[in-house]
């Protein structure tokens, strides 16, 4: 690997396999993978269901552990952290998107994305400050105070998008966010993550297998019976801050 | 923090449903806790009173040597100048009266038949100005001004026993101070029913004058002081106690408590029944929540994931999951105090009584106190209860896999 590649690594996945027990055998998610992602990216990991795109996400998002190979997050190896130093890089490195949402029912769209602030020790102020940043770069500020049960599919995912977004992680992942959502939300849904890919440089990660989503991403890794099928540049311009030979060199 | 007892507060009340039946089982709980514990409260109280007003007075004081031997001789362990003691206990605060008494013992003869009686000597004009009364079923009470034959009261048993009515005579034998025997003749004025039948099957009871001519002694066997509450006996007993110090005779002085051997063990039994319920709906209340918080944990499994996955410390799971526990149960706690309380005050306005209790003909109030300390000790209880219910669930919802609880439906 050349100098270039490594200084502009985010992630990098090694040989990793993922294994899980199903009655008496093991069954693989994942077999041997290996990717690396850059900052800046809007990557799209598509394949069929089963092909082990959630499974890879959970491995890159440090809330699983491969069976072998290992993964690197800003260079630091995840297999080598105990529970709690993996916690904090969740907390302070990632940010999550489901694909059902899951915002806390109890709490109004600013209080979700307060959560992960709240958990970091933010101060109240700095919290309401970048509360309200967060849901106005989702055009949300309206719908703050807001429940979730009051809010449409595709707001809750914005109010989703905002809390992954509102700590500043360095690496945004999101399981299909829009196989839930029409197609004018998952649209619009689009549109905002790859603005906000664009205007401050977040790097999203994100697994789909729709084609609305595909035909706006940078780069797609197509997973199939847990292998890379393929890894194709669609728009390489796109990558904010790099220039073509980078984004092949950190691909490769 | 006040954003994370703002989401424990606001969980709880979620599912309002199940939050309302927890609710009524921890207040159900709380309410019968008041309820038993008031009556029984009631009930330590009426008895107290009872064994106070029937004669045991607040305090007793007793010839030291009462306690540490037996008599040889007719009251050689009794108060020698007792006179100058109860003048000197009469001044002091709270005291509103005094009434010596001896206690004794011998033969009773209706000339044919033989029987053994239990004595007790009264004064009584003191005993009626402590108000302390007896359950006379016929006849009346002793008079101290009667100038005329030595009047007796005698229990229900042993007028049976020995055939006779009110206005008959017996015949009273006893050992004097001297060792020697003496004899008086006495006529019935009242047959007493205590409704304890060992205790009317020996009871007598004569005047003070009549027993110490008796016994040919002059001493007493002991002093009751009644006071005018019975919260004042400690007090009293702290400024008597060592009053009576510079006596002649070594005295000591009794509390009432240490003398009621009945009301005691009456309390413990019930005190014993009391700690049974409260174990009952310690665990009523630990079980149910248990099933409850389970519940709980496994609806918002998905949602305990996310948390988990945004890099939520495990420590603030079981601290959420314990806290909407204790809020829970603070809840129950104020609406079990509330309802409690409130039952309360309606069955006391409404006079309910109960069927006559052992011995007794009249029915039994069914009054329940108002008791801040059961009020306090029933909360806590359930408090308690929902803070241990909520531990496994806790444990169990910090333990989850995040990529399992993320994909639980």
């Amino acid at each position: 690997m050349n100098d270039l590649a490594a200084m502009a690594e985010l992630v990098r996945v090694e040989a990793v396999t993922r294994q899980f027990p199903m009655d008496h055998n093991f069954v693989s998610a994942l077999d041997d993978v290996s990717l690396r992602v850059a900052p800046g990216e809007f990557l799209a990991i598509a394949g069929p269901s089963g092909s082990g795109k959630s499974t890879l996400l959970n491995l890159i998002g440090c809330i699983d552990k491969p069976t072998s190979g290992r993964i690197l997050i800003e260079g630091v190896d995840t297999s080598k952290l105990n529970p709690k130093r993996m916690t904090t890089l969740r907390r302070e490195k990632i940010g999550f998107v489901f694909q059902t949402f899951n915002l806390i029912p109890v709490f109004t769209a600013a209080e979700n994305v307060e959560f992960p602030l709240l958990v970091q020790g933010v101060s109240a102020g700095e919290r309401r400050k970048r509360v309200a940043a967060a849901l106005e770069s989702v055009g949300l500020s309206a719908r703050a105070n807001h429940r979730p049960d009051l809010l449409s599919g595709g707001e809750r995912q914005r109010v989703a998008v905002a809390r992954a977004i509102v700590h500043r992680p360095a690496l945004v992942l999101a399981d299909e966010p829009t196989a839930n959502l029409d197609t004018h939300n998952a649209t619009h849904l689009i549109d905002l993550m790859h603005d906000l890919n664009r205007r401050l440089g977040l790097t999203f990660l994100f697994s789909t297998h729709d084609a609305r989503l595909l035909e706006h991403t940078d780069r797609i890794v197509r997973l199939c019976d847990g292998q890379i099928q393929s890894d194709a540049l669609t728009a390489p311009t796109r990558l904010k801050g790099a220039s073509h030979e980078q984004v092949l060199a950190v691909s490769l | 923090m006040s954003k994370f007892l703002l989401l424990a507060f606001r969980n709880v009340f979620r599912n309002r449903r199940r939050t309302l039946m927890t609710l009524v089982m921890v207040g159900g709980g709380v309410t019968g806790l008041l309820l038993v514990g008031g009556f029984f409260a009631y009930m330590y109280n009426g008895i107290r009173e009872g064994a106070i007003n029937n004669g045991l007075g607040h305090l007793q004081i007793f010839n030291a040597e009462h306690f540490t031997r037996d008599e040889v001789r007719v009251l050689d362990t009794g108060i020698e100048n007792w006179r100058q003691v109860a003048a000197t206990v009469k001044t002091g605060a709270h005291v509103r009266g005094i009434a010596p008494r001896i206690e004794f013992y011998g033969m009773i003869s209706n000339g044919v038949k033989t029987s053994v009686y239990m004595g007790s000597a009264v004064d009584p004009d003191a005993e009626k100005s402590l108000g302390f009364s007896t359950h006379i079923t016929a006849g009346n009470n002793l008079d101290s001004k009667s100038g005329g034959d030595v009047e007796a009261l005698i229990g229900a048993g042993l007028a049976k026993s020995m055939n006779v009515r009110v206005g008959d005579g017996l015949t009273v034998l006893a050992m004097t101070s001297d060792g020697a025997l003496n004899g008086i003749d006495v006529q019935i004025v009242g047959i007493v029913n205590s409704g304890i039948k060992e205790y009317d099957d020996r009871y007598l009871r004569i005047t003070l004058p009549s027993a110490q001519r008796l016994l040919q002694s002059d001493r007493i066997t002991n002093l009751v002081v009644g006071l005018n509450a019975t919260k004042n006996t400690d007090s009293v007993y702290d400024e008597l106690a060592p009053s009576l110090q510079g006596q002649t005779q070594k005295l000591v002085l009794k509390k009432w408590i240490d003398l009621a051997t009945s009301y005691k063990q009456i309390r413990s039994l019930f005190n014993t029944i009391y700690i049974f319920i409260g174990i009952i709906v310690f665990f009523m209340v630990l079980m149910s929540s248990v099933n409850t918080l389970l519940m709980t944990m496994f609806e918002r499994t998905r949602e305990i994931g996310t948390m988990l996955a945004m890099g939520t410390p495990r420590m603030w799971i079981i601290a959420l999951f314990m806290v909407e526990a204790l809020v829970l149960g603070v809840l129950g706690a104020i609406a079990g105090l509330a309802t409690g309380n409130l039952l309360a005050s309606l069955i006391d306005h409404a006079g309910v009584h109960l069927p006559p209790p052992p011995g007794s003909t009249d029915p039994m109030k069914f009054y329940v106190l108002h008791v801040p300390a059961l009020m306090i000790g029933s909360s806590l209880l359930v408090i308690v209860s929902l803070a241990l219910a909520s531990i496994l669930p806790a444990i169990r919802a910090s333990r989850l896999q995040i990529a399992e609880a993320l994909a639980h439906v």
